[in-house]
């Protein structure tokens, strides 16, 4: 990594609580291209404003806390490159994600889309066949590998409830009740032939149909979750079902 | 396994979803078919009175129409609905928003079909 | 996840605001813009359409009055796009609700947006052409 620096001006959207007034707050700073947006934002606290409010763990896109909008646009801080959203000179506007409680600056409160996902009972661990494959592309999987004692392999689930899918759905925008994406895509891992409770939650007013097929939830998340894409897969079971072309 | 706590709210479901995909659909056909006879028919525009009349002694075309008609207001109405839906209004409210769509809806259907009789009828 | 007075009318931007938007939300911006527009068109359509019922001089004076007036034929145009794109859109969005094709929504829209283009200009074309 060479040790050319650029000039970024951050503009951080501030806000003390919920119902405090926001505004804009600009830091100019010598950035590497090669860093990432939270390493902009954690030198901007470090050494400019102490009282920046910001969330992040893990740094590598495991946590899912660091969630904002850059630009206008879901991201991880951890994982966007200062190249890849500004050039030298240029300028990173960060503002919370969208359609949860404002806690303050840049953090929200996840707390709804944690309460739905124990709703649905989101599971700790998943069948290895329930992901999609890495390096694929976005699709299910044609076929998973059996452990030599003819169980299924188990993994961690991909979606890391970061809630950037119900940021950038304008469903979630407007009726808090709906489920969201990714509440849909952990029904659709758990499958709703053996979660007839599920079938039912999917196929009601705050369910799939809800969805008007915007497919923002998929384009901005960060863990191959595919949200949009269960959803669907989601409908054709629920219409199967109930045409009983499927018991 | 525990059952989902979360209570399902009823107002929308599969049939609703199917009835609006499938007007849509008959609409988009109808209106294709409109459009290519609409052409062949009135090729400089369907739009004098006495125009309008011979368009309509062809007796497929008030029933093309009527059939437009019946399936665009069925569109419109679940498509309207769902779009209201997407603000979480309640049930009460709902209940009024069912009962103006179901009642307006026959109302257009009913005077659209009087419409096309009475302009039928003219030829 | 916001309450109705959190949300203020922020859920009005999100649902018609394109910044930011990929090609799956510009289509849903596309498609609801076009369903309010044409729904409109619809019952404005069905109240003018009573005047045939007036006899000929009426239809006829109305008739006059719409085609000296550039409006109404941009108007039609704009109706004529609205079905184009609505309609188009509409068969995407009920492929992908069978599941077909999801994994190809972007490329689906591309070819039916490109369509209704082609339509839009040909009536566009037919309309305001010599």
């Amino acid at each position: 990594m060479s040790d050319e620096k650029w000039t970024v001006t951050f503009i951080i959207h501030r806000q003390k609580g919920p119902d405090s007034q926001p505004h804009f707050d600009e830091f100019t700073i010598e950035i590497h291209p090669e860093e990432f947006v939270l390493d902009g934002v954690e030198y901007i606290w470090a050494y400019k404003d102490r009282s920046l409010v910001f969330r992040h763990a893990c740094h590598h896109t495991t946590c899912g806390a660091c969630g904002m909008r850059v630009n206008g646009v879901e991201k991880l801080a951890c994982m966007t490159k200062i190249a890849d959203v500004t050039q030298d000179g240029g300028k990173i506007k960060l503002e919370p994600l969208r359609n949860f409680p404002i806690v303050g600056d840049l953090v929200v409160d996840l707390g709804p889309l944690y309460r739905k996902m124990h709703e649905v009972h989101a599971p700790e661990v998943i069948p290895l066949c329930a992901s999609p494959w890495e390096g694929e592309g976005i699709k299910p999987p044609q076929e998973t590998p059996k452990r030599e004692d003819g169980e299924e392999y188990i993994r961690l689930p991909d979606c890391i409830e970061c809630g950037l899918c119900v940021s950038a759905c304008p469903t979630a925008a407007s009726d808090a009740e709906y489920l969201g994406p990714a509440v849909l895509a952990a029904i659709h891992i758990q499958g709703i032939d053996e979660n007839p409770d599920l079938l039912a939650l999917a196929d009601s007013r705050e369910g799939v149909w809800r969805c008007h097929s915007a497919y923002e939830c998929s384009a901005v998340c960060p863990s191959n979750v595919d949200p949009a894409w269960r959803i669907m897969d989601l409908r054709k079971q629920i219409i199967a079902r109930r045409l009983k072309f499927k018991k | 396994m525990q059952d989902a706590t979360a209570v399902p709210k009823a107002g929308e479901n599969v049939w609703l979803w199917l009835t609006k995909i499938i007007s849509g659909l008959i609409v988009f056909v109808v209106l294709t078919i409109h459009l290519i006879v609409n052409h062949y028919v009135a090729p400089e525009g369907l739009f004098y009175y006495d125009d309008v009349i011979n368009y309509f002694k062809n007796p497929l075309i008030p029933i093309m129409e009527g059939t437009f008609l019946v399936f665009v207001v069925i569109h419109s109405s679940l498509g309207l609905r769902s779009i209201i839906l997407d603000r979480n209004p309640t049930q009460k409210v709902m209940r009024v928003v069912d009962t103006v769509f179901v009642v307006g809806g026959l109302a257009v259907i009913v005077y659209g079909i009087w419409l096309l009789v009475y302009v039928a009828g003219l030829g | 996840m916001l309450s109705r007075e959190q949300q203020g009318l922020n859920w009005l931007l999100q649902w018609f605001d394109p910044r930011g938007r990929s090609i799956g939300g510009l289509a849903f911006i596309l498609n609801r813009i076009t369903a309010l527009g044409l729904v409109l068109y619809l019952y404005l359509h069905l109240y003018y359409l009573r005047q045939l019922t007036m006899g000929p001089q009426v239809w006829n004076a109305f008739i006059d009055s719409a085609e000296n007036s550039p409006w109404i034929g941009i108007g039609e145009l704009f109706v004529i796009a609205g079905g184009l794109i609505h309609g188009l859109n509409g068969l995407r969005i009920a492929l992908n609700s069978f599941n077909i094709a999801v994994p190809y929504q972007k490329q689906l829209f591309y070819g039916l947006f490109t369509l209704a283009l082609i339509g839009i200009a040909f009536f566009a074309v037919h309309m305001f052409g010599a």
